[in-house]
């Protein structure tokens, strides 16, 4: 099978713009990607186009990524929108990845945008339900903050691990968002910020919950011969995992890991060759608190019921052994539903090429793990720098 | 009317919040009619609570709910203007498909639904639930709520010996214009004494019995004194019309107090003894029945009445509505109509479905089995009605999904949990919202059980269904 390489990613800024839309967004995350690329190229080379988004916020818009791709003036692009909710965009980059591994694309486009925050409160509750179980789990009153919470309580009281722990997370993410100059949320955070926040949904607080964001991301993907051409450092996709769950939290046989999340990273490291070991650093999807503990533990970074340690120790702070979130995670840069998963490859490819903001010290291999709702969906990506670590 | 045809159970339902005259007389400045007032909150209404008597009824008589034949229901608050509300409380009952008879209109119903079932032929369910509203000034410093619930079969325990009626035309007493949910009383004090007075005790005068045989009676009491006035005209002492009297401790349930008064009066009842129970409804007429009791059936209104949890002024203003009712809109997740009664079974009675290949038990019993992942024609079964907290969570004021806003601003904060039933072989799980508690209380490991509600309301339909409630 042909490698597919990343050989350009960039974002917006993610935050509240008004004065923005999903098509303008996407317009600056392109730009900064296309500019990413290590030498020039002319954009017409770019064979296809993967776009994630839930619907453009509430807007459940039809086309909105052909609209997307003949705005940036990519004229006739054949566009594939993608809808995983959360996941969108980490699936929008496997569909990437399987057009250049099976040569059916040169160079592909793999991005996503969402517009969350210029809607009226209610509206926006509406929409922002439509990603879990809604038969039954939105029924019985909760939200997505409200399903996380449940599997924060259920996590606290089979582990040792307490509402300090879930700030902690909070405190980390923070300190290396302010360092990030696209974060929404840019700023530290103290552990008593972070403990003393109004509730959301018990256990979760203000700052165990990320926020709504608009903003877009792009990644341009690449096989080897172009890859060599345009790029001085190549950063392949080592191995590329995605499953699916239940999507109600009810429906599945764990309230405290995602089975989706193990079976994608599993299938993962089983292409990349590679055990979680190996990993230099990760970008996980901590759409809440609890997200990241659980995420420790379905990669594989820790023993079951050792997040909490694994996180007290400082393991996954910016100077750690493996550094989680040095993009600041979704708590700090934001969450811009379909925008999330390549927007976590902005930070991967920084990393290994040695340009991030919070840099790994010779960083080779990182993964980005993108979770669609509650764990209805996810991939799994580990990227792998070529020629043995960033300088 | 075979002989020994009668009551074989009752059933009762009071809501849980109760208002007390101390939080009225602070708001007002005067002291209301009643020592206390049942509040219904935001998810319960006359269906709800039809249910829960009907529902406690049944399982006191031990009696296989498809063996009833004949559902009688009255209200004078129906949810709706116009729609047979019986349907919905036989569905969460599990009856099958009995014949229905609804009566509504008139404080007097009680009378109609407990005649309808005294002279169906087999299992006969009679049920009275109301929840009158008003403007807060008059009555609404009286109103309450409650259920009542007489289950009739052969060789019944209370027996119906004879009915009378009594009926002229004077209006005014007690009316409820179209259009509007708020009952009017114009107050002409004398006019109203005298009317209830003449058309109650005409009626029960004109029953077949023997008077001084007579233990309890349970009489029209929109206030607490008015039974009194009534028996005034009547041979029965003050301790006779007290057994039969709730008013003072539910408030005015409308068509359900004297239903409650008549469980009371039951209480009180001994073998050979009998009991009046004497309805009446403004227009105005007046039904007198007489009951004997060939054996006792209690069930424990005086406990009942000592239930509950006090709420203050504002929390009962709000949790009826009378304080920032909203309309929703609808949006994304909307679940259509047919998708929600496609699965009423499940919301209304935890039907399960059982795997025929591996045996797993699936909620709701559609799609793979979780199990093989198979797909199978699951096997309906009912869950066990006992369930255990595994996850919770609150969500707080301002942050339900809109469908809940409403209920939010009216209720506050509700819990929401995954439930873990346990069936014979296996065990499945279900999200519910929690309900009749606080909702920062339940923790993972509580056992819980359903109880039916109203869920929300969408395009002017109301969805009903099951909420879990500490054990």
């Amino acid at each position: 099978m042909p490698d597919a390489y990343v050989i350009g990613a960039g974002q917006s800024d993610f935050g509240s713009f008004p004065g923005e839309s999903y098509r303008s967004l996407f317009d600056a995350a392109f730009d900064e990607a296309v500019d990413s690329v290590d030498t020039d190229f002319d954009t017409e080379q770019i064979d296809e186009a993967f776009l994630g988004t839930l619907g453009v916020g509430g807007r459940q818009l039809g086309l909105s990524g052909p609209a997307v791709t003949e705005h940036l003036g990519l004229h006739g692009l054949p566009t594939t929108r993608v809808e995983n909710a959360c996941a969108a965009s980490g699936y929008a980059l496997r569909h990437a990845v399987t057009a250049v591994r099976a040569g059916m694309a040169d160079i592909a486009l793999a991005g996503g945008y969402e517009v969350m925050t210029d809607m009226s409160s209610d509206h926006t509750k509406w929409w922002l339900g439509v990603s879990g179980e809604t038969e039954w789990e939105r029924l019985s009153g909760t939200t997505f903050a409200g399903v996380y919470a449940q599997m924060a309580s259920a996590y606290l009281r089979e582990f040792e691990a307490t509402v300090e722990d879930l700030s902690r997370v909070a405190v980390k993410n923070h300190q290396n968002g302010a360092k990030n100059p696209h974060a929404q949320l840019g700023f530290e955070c103290t552990l008593e910020d972070a403990m003393n926040a109004p509730e959301v949904a018990a256990p979760l607080n203000l700052y165990h919950c990320c926020p709504t964001t608009d903003g877009a991301s792009a990644v341009l993907i690449a096989n080897e011969a172009v890859a060599r051409e345009l790029t001085d450092t190549q950063i392949r996709v080592a191995g590329a995992g995605a499953a699916s769950g239940r999507i109600g939290l009810f429906q599945r046989d764990s309230l405290t890991s995602i089975p989706a999340s193990k079976s994608a990273a599993e299938r993962a490291y089983e292409e990349a060759g590679i055990d979680p070991d190996d990993l230099d650093f990760a970008e996980v999807h901590d759409c809440f608190a609890i997200a990241e503990l659980l995420a420790y533990e379905d990669l594989g970074l820790c023993d079951r019921g050792d997040a909490a340690r694994l996180l007290r120790e400082g393991a996954t702070e910016a100077d750690g052994d493996l550094p989680v979130n040095t993009s600041g995670g979704l708590k700090s840069k934001g969450h811009p539903i379909g925008a999330t998963g390549t927007g976590q490859v902005v930070e991967a490819f920084a990393q290994l090429r040695g340009e991030a903001h919070v840099p790994v010290e010779n960083a080779r291999v990182g993964l980005t793990h993108n979770v669609g709702g509650s764990g209805g969906g996810v991939t799994v990506h580990v990227f792998e720098r070529e020629d043995g670590g960033a300088t | 009317m075979s002989t020994d045809r009668g009551i074989v159970a009752t059933g009762l339902y009071i809501p849980r919040r109760r208002l007390d005259s101390e939080a009225i007389e602070t708001a007002w400045n005067t002291s209301p009619a009643v020592s206390q007032a049942a509040v219904p909150t935001a998810d319960e209404d006359a269906i709800t609570m039809a249910v829960e008597a009907a529902r406690d009824a049944l399982e006191r008589a031990a009696m296989d709910t498809a063996a009833v034949s004949h559902f009688a229901v009255g209200t004078t608050t129906p949810p709706l203007e116009e729609e047979a509300l019986a349907p919905r409380i036989v569905e969460a009952l599990g009856l099958g498909d009995p014949r229905l008879f609804s009566a509504t209109q008139s404080t007097v119903v009680g009378a109609d639904v407990l005649l309808a079932a005294a002279e169906a032929d087999g299992p006969a369910l009679a049920v009275v639930a109301d929840a009158p509203q008003s403007e807060p000034a008059e009555i609404g410093q009286r109103i309450g709520a409650g259920a009542a619930a007489f289950l009739f079969d052969a060789d019944g325990a209370v027996v119906l010996r004879d009915v009378a009626t009594c009926s002229r035309d004077a209006p005014g007493l007690r009316f409820r214009e179209r259009a509007s949910e708020d009952v009017q009383e114009l107050a002409i004090t004398t006019y109203e004494r005298d009317t209830t007075r003449a058309l109650v005790s005409g009626a029960i005068e004109a029953l077949d019995g023997d008077p001084n045989a007579v233990r309890s009676v349970a009489l029209h009491q929109p206030t607490p004194d008015i039974p009194h006035r009534i028996a005034r005209a009547l041979p029965f002492d003050g301790e006779t019309v007290d057994c039969g009297s709730v008013v003072d401790r539910i408030g005015d349930a409308g068509a359900a107090t004297p239903a409650i008064g008549l469980l009371s009066a039951l209480d009180a009842c001994d073998v050979g003894e009998t009991t009046i129970a004497g309805f009446f409804g403004s227009g105005s007429s007046a039904v007198a029945l007489l009951f004997e009791s060939r054996r006792t059936i209690e069930r424990g209104v005086a406990a009942a009445l000592g239930d509950g949890v006090s709420v203050s002024y504002p929390d009962a203003l709000r949790e009826r509505g009378t304080l920032n009712e909203t309309e929703v809109s609808g949006g994304g997740a909307h679940v259509s109509l047919p998708s929600w009664q496609r699965t009423i079974p499940q919301r209304y009675r935890l039907i399960a479905g059982r795997c025929p290949n591996c045996g797993s038990s699936a909620f709701p019993p559609e799609g793979a089995c979780p199990g093989c992942h198979d797909r199978v024609n699951f096997q309906p079964f009912e869950l066990p009605s006992t369930g255990e907290i595994v996850a919770v969570t609150v969500i707080g004021q301002g942050g339900a999904p809109p469908e809940f806003i409403e209920q939010q601003r009216r209720d506050g904060s509700f819990a929401v949990a995954i439930v873990e039933i346990t069936t014979d072989s296996d065990s499945v799980r279900l999200p519910g919202q929690l309900t009749n508690c606080d909702p920062t209380e339940p923790e993972v490991g509580d056992s819980v059980t359903p109880t039916f509600r109203r869920i929300y309301e969408v395009e002017g339909v109301t969805r009903y269904g099951l909420k879990f409630a500490p054990e």
